[in-house]
């Protein structure tokens, strides 16, 4: 008998790492592609980069040397190995814009602020989005709980790149009571204002997925006998509607990732914070391609790292997606 | 059918093409610069003195335009895709669900860099290019789901069992019974790409010095301390637009 539930319990361990896998497989997959996308879309599209960079009016021995420090007079497939031996060990290159700089270093650089702003954001659309979605299933606020929904809806349905900045105006510029994100002085309250704005779109959905969710097992037996041994309100709501509830909330969050990503880049242009947007937009502007080559690869890193965490989460507390 | 719904897209439409007609967006007088709100300019003027009226009127045409071409285009694509997939069954269809999964997850901002790096100044095709390589996977998706429920359905299983084939009974029964989910889905599609246009032109991605909403955003960021009206016309005229080919969307439900 032993014998057998161990078997079991060996093979079930198998198949969870066999599931992992597969799935760390498919993320670096995914930055390899995202990376490949790249490094083909500035070398096999019309336009040098090198003419890009100088100019048209470039002398042509520059241009070459140029081309010779990129390397991109070498045939494309030894270009090809040499960004994937790169891509491997992490070294893209030096900085065309910071002569001495490696590209791997000011990515570095700019990484942590955009995850300090994301991670914020995503546990303030957490809290406020269940706390939200609590309010509009259970019945604290009586008939008043259907407009809880309503303002989720209309909170979803408006676009961060018009709010933000009206918000921004209102708080920050006129009434001055949320410091202005991007002022190096401003340091956490500036990320937490930052955070809150990036945050309520994602709030809208968690509250408009997690108040369907809860309104699911409103009526489920387990929640009549939670009901019926006696439980005070609030118990019966936190500790056994809302667990249930959390895998669809789990998933939302992460379907909505990339949408946070680009959302963080809008408000870090928006309040000239550095982080990993500004570094593209910068590399961008500047046609650093070292730079933009790590620090596009790097963002869909950490969107691929964040998303498939968020998929594990979703697998750790919700037995029922797991297979 | 609410076709009242068509009512806010086609004033929108209305207001802006009576007022683009005659105004030149690119007309600068700089004198006028950062003018505020008055009679000869409605909605003030901006940055080296653009009227905003002629701006905004412009940018949400050509917008419009853009948004409305390109999710028709991912209607286009998308629907047959989906629906033949789930009509296909097996390892086709779970293929089409997978990629839908990566493609509507994906960070389109990280996508639209990776393709707009290599031209110098991105124009609206360019951005259009860009917005279609993603456009087609929520149509699919809804088609696919559509279609689960629909092929076990009793006309469906009739159709077949009078010998129309497979391509047959897509077009004429699935597809026309998915409409409303899918015209809802264009409406929010379009608006996303509203948005997403005005993005990135606001981050620098879009024509430069164009005639973009995103570009009017920027200006009014710049401006906010003695100029706000260019940023709240900017952000209203966003909201307004999106929000509107939403609502349009959901005329045929």
């Amino acid at each position: 008998m032993r014998g057998e539930a161990g078997s079991r319990r060996a093979s079930s361990r198998l198949r969870a790492v066999a599931a992992v896998t597969a799935r760390a497989v498919e993320a670096a997959l995914v930055v390899v592609l995202m990376a490949s996308l790249v490094f083909f879309a500035l070398r096999l599209l019309p336009g040098d980069p090198a003419r890009l960079l100088l100019g048209d009016e470039a002398a042509p021995a520059e241009v070459e040397a140029l081309h010779r420090k990129l390397g991109l007079d070498r045939p494309l497939y030894v270009q090809y190995a040499h960004f994937l031996r790169g891509l491997g060990s992490l070294d893209f290159g030096e900085s065309l814009r910071h002569p001495g700089a490696s590209a791997g270093a000011q990515v570095r650089e700019a990484i942590g602020p955009t995850t300090a702003l994301a991670a914020t954001s995503v546990g303030l659309a957490a809290v406020l989005g269940i706390g939200a979605a609590l309010l509009a299933a259970g019945p604290f606020l009586g008939a008043r709980r259907k407009w809880v929904e309503r303002v989720a809806v209309a909170v979803a349905a408006t676009p961060l790149l018009s709010f933000a900045p009206l918000l921004t105006y209102a708080l920050a510029a006129k009434l001055r009571v949320a410091p202005l994100p991007g002022d190096p002085d401003a340091g956490a309250g500036g990320l937490l204002f930052a955070g809150g704005l990036l945050s309520l779109p994602l709030a809208a959905q968690v509250a408009r997925v997690g108040r369907a969710a809860l309104a699911e097992v409103e009526h489920a037996p387990f929640l009549a006998v939670a009901r019926a041994k006696g439980n005070p309100l609030g118990r019966t709501w936190l500790v056994h509607a809302l667990p249930p509830s959390l895998g669809p909330v789990m998933a939302v969050v992460a379907s909505q990732l990339g949408a946070l990503l680009g959302g963080a880049v809008v408000l870090e242009r928006l309040f000239e914070r550095p982080g990993l947007g500004t570094l593209i937009l910068e590399a961008y502007a500047a046609r650093d391609l070292p730079v933009l080559e790590a620090s596009i690869v790097a963002a869909g890193a950490l969107f691929v790292v964040v998303q498939t965490l968020a998929a594990a989460l979703h697998a750790a507390i919700d037995p029922r997606v797991r297979r | 059918m609410k076709l009242g719904r068509l009512l806010p897209v086609a004033a929108l439409a209305g207001v802006c093409g009576a007022c683009a007609v005659g105004r030149d967006p690119e007309r600068l007088k700089p004198a006028a610069s950062f003018l505020a709100p008055s009679l000869g300019h409605p909605l003030g003027c901006g940055e080296a003195g653009v009227d905003l009226l002629a701006l905004v009127s412009h940018a949400v045409l050509r917008g419009v335009l853009l948004a409305v071409v390109v999710a028709a285009l991912g209607l286009l694509v998308g629907a047959p895709l989906g629906a033949g997939a789930a009509m296909a069954r097996g390892r086709f269809e779970r293929a089409v669900d997978r990629a839908c999964d990566l493609v509507q997850a994906f960070p389109s901002f990280l996508l639209a860099l990776a393709v707009l790096s290599a031209v110098r100044t991105p124009s609206r095709v360019h951005l259009a290019v860009v917005f279609s390589l993603t456009a087609w996977a929520p149509f699919a998706r809804l088609a696919l789901a559509q279609t689960r429920i629909l092929r076990s359905a009793g006309f469906v299983e009739a159709a077949r069992a009078l010998g129309q084939g497979r391509a047959r009974v897509l077009v004429r029964h699935i597809l026309p019974n998915s409409l409303g989910v899918l015209a809802v889905q264009l409406g929010s599609t379009a608006g996303a790409i509203v948005v997403s246009e005005a993005a990135l032109s606001f981050v620098g991605l879009g024509p430069r010095g164009g005639v973009s909403l995103g570009s009017v955003l920027e200006q009014g960021v710049a401006c906010m301390l003695f100029a706000p009206w260019v940023m709240a016309v900017g952000a209203v005229a966003v909201m307004v637009t999106s929000g509107v080919l939403i609502l349009a969307g959901r005329a045929i439900e």
